[in-house]
């Protein structure tokens, strides 16, 4: 093999690339999925925990109370988040169906220490946000009054759970999870899926064009012409993925291990790449080699996440400092892994070109 | 007609030969071991979890209890600590020392409180759920009941008050009368015991996607009854399992029919085809024909299989269509197999994205009903639609799709499938075919009518994504957003004429030709508007979008004007003005939108 041959090859992929402008289109696809995912975070987030969003949080929503007097009744007009009236069933829920009132509460009136339970019928808009944000008030009033009468009928349970005082929760820390958990994996990973899609287009694409044969009568060896094309793709992984990271970074989202998060990435692309790669050599025509390779992804993806310590998994606790130093282990693995594949790949480029000769 | 048929036939019946031959052989035995394949690693990751954000935190604690709390939580690793010692700030991001929890102020121990806690409330809600005398573990049960109110969209813009601060010494009154409503019940109606049981099979074992839907704790059956605990508005996560049963296979069949379309021009095979006396639009149905077929039996058998009705098929229809018709334009557009893949990943981003995300609020908000998957997943519910909420979630696709199909019809010739110019010159080729050399106005009247359904769905996917930004923010966002949109959908023909046949467009064609664009857009937005979108059209989003439906010359005004101001930078500057002209005509229609929709004219 000719690294100088396959940096020629490499460097007319880089540029027709560039030329076809398609590379910037697979960056504004990532730009897109991870501005869709803080949609998800953001929507969601500020839905189910609306205090995570301040400007609901001083709204006071006029609710309809029906029912016998009960303690519950209390609870709610003690609270600040409702303006409780008292009104007649009926009435209260003409006037939720105008939208005058954003619930209607009714409650049976049972002594506190009684043995049955109270029961309280809830009347709220269908399909409707607001009525899932004053769901989530009224479900933490209902708690703090559950707690009350759980107290009161203390003496009646058997059974006590450990108790363990846990200082109030910051509903905003979910983010924290989502990011790191879930949107940098994905962030970085992006790039390694997409350069092993486009090697089989690239070298799909010189058998089916038919400038294979133009290829091999050129100085460039089967095998170079495909380490070529190989390391046109290779590259566009960790510059992607760090590129993520900074623009994580620069939106004050701290990354700390951000060098070994691009070489764990690095090394798995490559092991993505060089499946694809034999994908490729295999069908030499792209339904197929893509077809296959989709699958095997998604195969080897599933299989790989349900392993302790994956890849996956290591740049998760690397991007918070919890990885230890396992993690270099696991990197070991992966470039070993890659290299047994490269092995393969280079085999069965040489076969195929004594095929050709 | 019957000729027409019997052709169709034809061609389908080859490209059913062609695509089994090339599947067969090679393909299909791996394909069987990769399915196999498949189904173990599902079967091994439902057996080991997904190891994803495992050991993010440690705790650090002196009781065993903790210990065993987190076990079934892998994200944790617990550390025993003996009695009596305290740990050093930052050796573990939790430390629970005889039974209270202390935490720090940085984000990832403040992650693990939150996660700590939800852990500990499964755990007494496990210790509860086997409680002998369970109206002492629960005593306060809630039953819930839906209102349907008519006026939701104009009130609800992302939780906003519909109303003025309620006044607290005033109770409201229904201003349209009101029914009986039945006094409720006090007793229960259901045994303790039958409580207990559906407590307990609601109990979730933490896995997947579970922890995310755990921060919303909704069980996946409807209870009668719920605790307090389980108060939340039900998420329908059905809707992600759905994308991955339904949107992917269809989607990949339709990549087949992309590859196929791609091939016939890259191997020429097409050639001979497009020699015979046959007409574009029946070699492309005839090719289409069994992709089309293998899509409804693909969505038919994920039917059958899940148990659903008919009915689902219906909303499913027009999403087979529209894969259909983008992998036709695709495979004709790419000049190689790298722009295809990009393009047709990008496209099934974008249209997963805008069926997918808008159905999570299936059970919440009226938007989710501009994908068809939200009617789906009402049908799995058991819940029915009408004919109007078909046509109102549908109408989008089946307009897109017949557009597309059109476009590609007029090009499916041999100068236009076996050359390999770039992208934007390829779309400007495609759009020039349908501008005819004599009725140029009217072809721009078309054209407008057409993009229509284009601005449409970009627009709803803007409210979609812009849906969950705070008040002010999200229509500042979308007032430009849609205005730049609406600006770039009109002046795809000018653009067009302007770098193909510069010759035609005099100062006095392009006066007429904008007045034709804005004409056209103006109706295709009406006839549109009226059949479908009224709802959201009364909404201030709506107004925002879709300018103001009372009086027509004002929108026709602002259309002409915006489209006037790109024509005119264009034929004055030349094309490389063209993002600057758009983005000038973006601002002068969005200062018109502000001024005259929202009467911000101080």
């Amino acid at each position: 093999m000719n690294p100088k041959n396959c940096f020629i090859i490499a460097r007319k992929e880089l540029r027709s690339l560039s030329s076809e402008k398609t590379i910037i289109l697979a960056i504004v696809l990532q730009l897109f999925i991870a501005m869709f995912s803080s949609f998800l975070l953001v929507g969601l987030a500020s839905m189910y925990n609306p205090d995570s969003l301040s400007q609901y949080s001083n709204i006071r929503y006029p609710v309809g109370y029906a029912g016998e007097s009960s303690d519950f009744a209390g609870y709610l007009k003690e609270s600040r988040d409702f303006v409780v009236y008292d009104m007649d069933l009926s009435t209260a829920v003409a006037a939720l169906k105008e939208r005058k009132l954003s619930a209607v509460i009714w409650a049976s009136d049972i002594a506190p220490d009684s043995y049955y339970p109270v029961k309280i019928t809830l009347y709220t808009i269908q399909n409707d946000i607001q009525a899932s944000i004053v769901g989530v008030k009224l479900k933490a009033i209902m708690l703090e009054y559950e707690d009350k009468l759980r107290e009161i009928r203390g003496e009646r349970l058997t059974q006590t759970p450990v108790d363990i005082i846990i200082p109030p929760t910051n509903p905003s820390s979910d983010f924290y999870e989502f990011v790191y958990g879930l949107l940098i994996p994905l962030l970085v990973f992006m790039p390694a899926i997409i350069s092993g899609a486009l090697i089989i287009d690239l070298i799909t694409e010189e058998y089916q064009q038919n400038t294979l044969e133009t290829l091999m009568s050129t100085p460039v060896s089967f095998a170079d012409m495909i380490w070529g094309k190989i390391a046109a793709c290779f590259i566009l992984v960790p510059l992607q993925a760090a590129g993520w990271l900074i623009l994580l970074m620069v939106n004050g989202i701290a990354i700390s291990g951000s060098i070994p998060i691009i070489l764990h990435v690095s090394a798995a692309s490559l092991a993505l790449i060089l499946i694809g790669a034999l994908c490729a050599l295999k069908y030499r025509e792209r339904t197929n080699a893509q077809f296959i390779f989709s699958a095997a992804v998604v195969v080897v993806i599933l299989v790989f996440l349900a392993f302790p310590m994956n890849t996956a998994n290591i740049i998760v606790k690397l991007s918070i400092d919890s990885a230890g130093p396992e993690n270099w282990m696991i990197l070991l693995f992966m470039i070993s892994a890659a290299a047994l594949l490269s092995y393969f790949v280079t085999y069965y480029a040489k076969r195929v070109e004594q095929k050709f000769v | 007609m019957t000729g027409a048929i019997h052709q169709i036939k034809t061609i389908a019946k080859w490209e059913i030969k062609r695509f089994a031959g090339t599947m067969s052989g090679e393909v299909l035995p791996i394909a069987i071991v990769l399915f196999i394949g498949l189904i173990i690693a599902s079967g091994f990751a439902q057996q080991s979890g997904i190891h994803l954000q495992d050991d993010i935190f440690t705790i650090g604690t002196d009781t065993d209890a903790v210990v065993s709390i987190t076990s079934g939580d892998n994200r944790f690793s617990a550390y025993k600590i003996p009695q009596g010692f305290v740990p050093k700030e930052g050796d573990f991001d939790l430390v629970i020392i005889q039974g209270v929890v202390y935490a720090s102020t940085s984000d990832k121990s403040q992650a693990a409180l939150t996660a700590f806690d939800r852990d500990y409330s499964r755990y007494i809600v496990y210790v509860y759920n086997r409680e002998k005398d369970l109206y002492a573990a629960y005593p306060v049960w809630i039953e819930e009941q839906y209102i349907v109110s008519n006026i939701d969209f104009v009130a609800t813009q992302s939780g906003q008050m519909a109303f003025a601060p309620p006044d607290p010494r005033v109770s409201p009154v229904p201003e349209y009368g009101y029914s009986k409503i039945p006094t409720p019940s006090s007793q229960m109606g259901i045994s303790a015991e039958e409580l207990r049981k559906e407590l307990i099979s609601g109990e979730n074992t933490d896995s997947g996607v579970e922890r995310y839907t755990d921060v919303l704790s909704s069980s996946d059956t409807e209870l009668k009854f719920k605790t307090p605990a389980q108060l939340s508005p039900s998420l329908p996560f059905d809707s992600i399992i759905l994308v991955f049963v339904f949107i992917f296979p269809l989607y990949f069949t339709s990549q087949f029919f992309m590859m196929s379309i791609m091939n016939e021009r890259i191997e020429r095979n097409g050639e001979a085809l497009l020699s015979a006396p046959i007409k574009p639009y029946v070699i492309i149905i005839g090719k289409g024909l069994p992709y089309f077929l293998m899509m409804l039996a693909i969505a038919t058998m994920l039917t059958v299989l899940i148990e659903g009705t008919i009915f689902i098929l219906f909303p499913i229809f027009p999403v087979i269509l529209f894969f259909l018709s983008s992998a036709l334009l695709i495979g004709m557009i790419s000049r190689s197999f790298k722009e295809l893949s990009f393009i047709s990943i990008f496209f099934s981003t974008v249209a997963t994205s805008y069926l997918f995300f808008p159905s999570i609020f299936a059970n919440i908000h009226v938007i989710s009903m501009i994908s068809p998957l939200t009617l789906v997943i009402y049908q799995i519910q058991g819940e029915s639609f009408t004919f109007y909420d078909y046509i109102y979630s549908t109408s989008l696709f089946f307009l897109t799709s017949a557009v597309i199909f059109y476009l590609a019809a007029r090009n499916f010739n041999e100068e236009r499938l076996f050359n390999y110019h770039k992208l934007m010159p390829r779309m400007m080729e495609f759009i020039e075919s349908v501008i005819s050399k004599k009725w140029t106005n009217i072809s721009l009247f078309g054209i407008s009518i057409c993009t229509i359904p284009f601005v449409f769905m970009a627009q709803l996917m803007l409210l979609v994504l812009l849906f969950n930004l705070p008040m002010p923010y999200s229509v500042i966002f979308l007032l430009f957003f849609a205005a730049f949109i609406e600006e770039f959908a009109k002046s795809v023909g000018i653009y067009t004429l302007i770098c193909k046949r510069p010759h035609y467009l005099t100062w006095k064609n392009v006066v007429i030709g904008s007045f034709a664009v804005a004409l056209g857009f103006l109706t295709g937005e009406k006839l549109l508007l009226f059949a479908t979108l009224a709802e959201i059209s009364d909404s201030i989003f709506g107004a925002v979008l879709f300018a103001s439906l009372q009086v027509l010359w004002l929108p026709l005004s602002l259309h002409f004007i915006g489209i006037l101001t790109t024509a005119t930078v264009l034929k004055a500057g030349g094309r490389r003005l063209y993002v600057p002209a758009l983005i000038l005509s973006t601002i002068v229609h969005s200062l018109y939108n502000l001024y005259f929709i929202l009467g911000w004219s101080g």
